[in-house]
């Protein structure tokens, strides 16, 4: 019986490319909709949470230090999967109701800001002291020789692994169809509903994300290339 | 006086490095500080702009600032004391994501908030004077150590300090391009400017200065004119130096 399901399953033609093309077009929407505003707008609020972590931990207060620690230390020992849960399906039980597009924005931030404040503080730390020793030399506030000294030699050191970041989080993204966000692999698990195509469809959900992280990755390699035209070859 | 140092004191943990320096700087003077390693020279220097921030003492500026470091010091205080100096390091430290003209530039710009064009004539004529008209537009890593170094000089000079601090500006040098760094200094010295340089070059000392201070364990042993100090040193320890630095081996 099952050997019999098996073979009818082998026999049948291994890509129905009238499914592929009706199904595409569905989830590359999904993937504008959901996927790329989802990447962008957590990126950016998470570039923002991790550079003021990172110059907490970095300053002379314990407090601020201590707290940034903390939320680092809890964001990355925690499941990702989890977080989103918490909290679109866990708040409400304390009356705070967030959409899921909100929902998944508000964790994915947090994800960010965690992991990449751990980028941005080595990079500042690996700016040579002497920077800003000639910084404070020629009359510069603690301020002015972060921001003008410091920070674009460290967003130099920084620009391989945020990358990284931004890539996994593209990856990542896909968890937030778990809390009905519509995105593209939602929209794959839709149609693979309806019409039993699952191998089909998640390949072409998986081909997507690599067509789109790969793009990603020689945008990197040329960002990479601009901002090493002051360093030594 | 234009500076009149008074009581400094600096440890590092349980390390007293600067164990009271007493120091004027007549203004138009240059003054060379030399000393064994370790003797604390390069330490004093930095105090003087507050890199190192003194643990006592006090640092006037003619009768128009006084800085006092017994008690730590306001950050207006500080921005005041290092915004009176410029700095030329050992190691350069010119800002590597900006060419020379930048380079020179963001003192004026960004610190005094000067206007960009006028600013930018002032960084060329300053380039120019130390020799690198035709590098303006390089990066540092395009530049030799000789001319990094002369941007460094170029960016310290751009703020128009009242006092020029030189922390060992040709040790980092190959030999032969040292001497196009101590042209440079040279000529400022002929121009008037006032400056501390702590160097190893006791022939340019000789030459240069018009007054030298040698510093061994924390103190200021011996000071006078490189006459004094360089040729007819009283202090035993003083000609121990010399004597190591002239017949080595």
């Amino acid at each position: 019986m099952f050997l019999n399901n098996f073979i009818l399953a082998a026999s049948d033609p291994v890509v129905d490319w009238d499914l592929f093309q009706s199904s595409l077009w569905p989830m590359i929407q999904g993937g504008i909709q959901g996927t790329i505003p989802l990447t962008l707008i957590s990126f950016t609020f998470g570039l923002l949470i991790a550079l003021l972590t990172a110059l907490a931990r970095l300053s002379n207060s314990k407090i601020l230090a201590g707290l940034a620690r903390v939320y680092v230390s809890a964001i990355r020992g925690t499941p990702l999967l989890v977080q989103l849960f918490i909290i679109f399906y866990g708040l409400p039980n304390i009356g705070v109701v967030i959409d899921p597009f909100p929902s998944a924005c508000i964790a994915f931030s947090l994800n960010v800001g965690a992991y990449a404040s751990e980028i941005i503080r080595a990079s500042i730390l690996s700016v040579p002291k002497g920077q800003w020793e000639a910084g404070y030399a020629i009359g510069m506030t603690h301020r002015q020789a972060l921001l003008r000294i410091i920070l674009p030699q460290a967003t130099r050191v920084s620009i391989p692994p945020l990358s990284n970041t931004f890539i996994s989080l593209v990856k990542d993204t896909s968890l937030a169809s778990l809390i009905l966000v519509t995105e593209l692999f939602r929209k794959s698990q839709e149609i693979a509903a309806r019409t039993y195509e699952f191998l089909q469809l998640y390949i072409t959900a998986a081909l997507l994300y690599w067509i789109v992280c790969f793009i990603l990755s020689l945008i990197q390699g040329r960002i990479e290339k601009r901002l090493d035209r002051y360093v030594a070859k | 006086m234009l500076v009149s140092v008074k009581g400094l004191h600096k440890s590092f943990g349980d390390l007293d490095v600067l164990k009271g320096i007493d120091l004027s700087i007549e203004k138009g003077s240059v003054v060379a500080i030399i000393g064994p390693s370790g003797s604390g020279k390069t330490t004093m220097l930095r105090c003087l702009n507050a890199l190192e921030m003194p643990n006592k003492g006090t640092i006037q500026f003619q009768d128009e600032f006084n800085i006092n470091f017994d008690a730590a010091p306001s950050k207006r205080d500080i921005l005041t004391l290092r915004r009176k100096s410029g700095m030329v390091f050992q190691s350069y430290n010119l800002f590597p994501h900006k060419t020379a003209l930048e380079n020179v530039m963001e003192g004026p710009v960004i610190v005094q908030r000067k206007a960009k064009e006028k600013t930018k004539a002032l960084a060329e004529s300053l380039l120019k004077k130390v020799g690198l008209a035709e590098k303006m537009d390089l990066y540092p890593h395009q530049l030799s150590g000789g001319q990094q170094q002369r941007v460094g000089i170029a960016r310290a000079l751009a703020i128009e300090p009242e006092l020029m601090l030189f922390d060992e500006p040709t040790s980092a040098l190959d030999p032969e391009i040292v001497g196009e760094v101590l042209r440079v200094i040279r000529d400022l010295a002929k121009e008037g400017w006032t400056m501390a340089i702590v160097t190893h070059e006791l022939k340019f000392a000789e030459e240069v200065a018009d007054h030298v201070i040698f510093i061994d364990g924390g103190h200021i042993v011996e000071q006078g004119t490189p006459e004094e100090i360089l040729k007819n040193p009283k202090e035993a320890r003083t000609k121990q130096f010399l004597d190591r630095i002239l017949n080595p081996s």
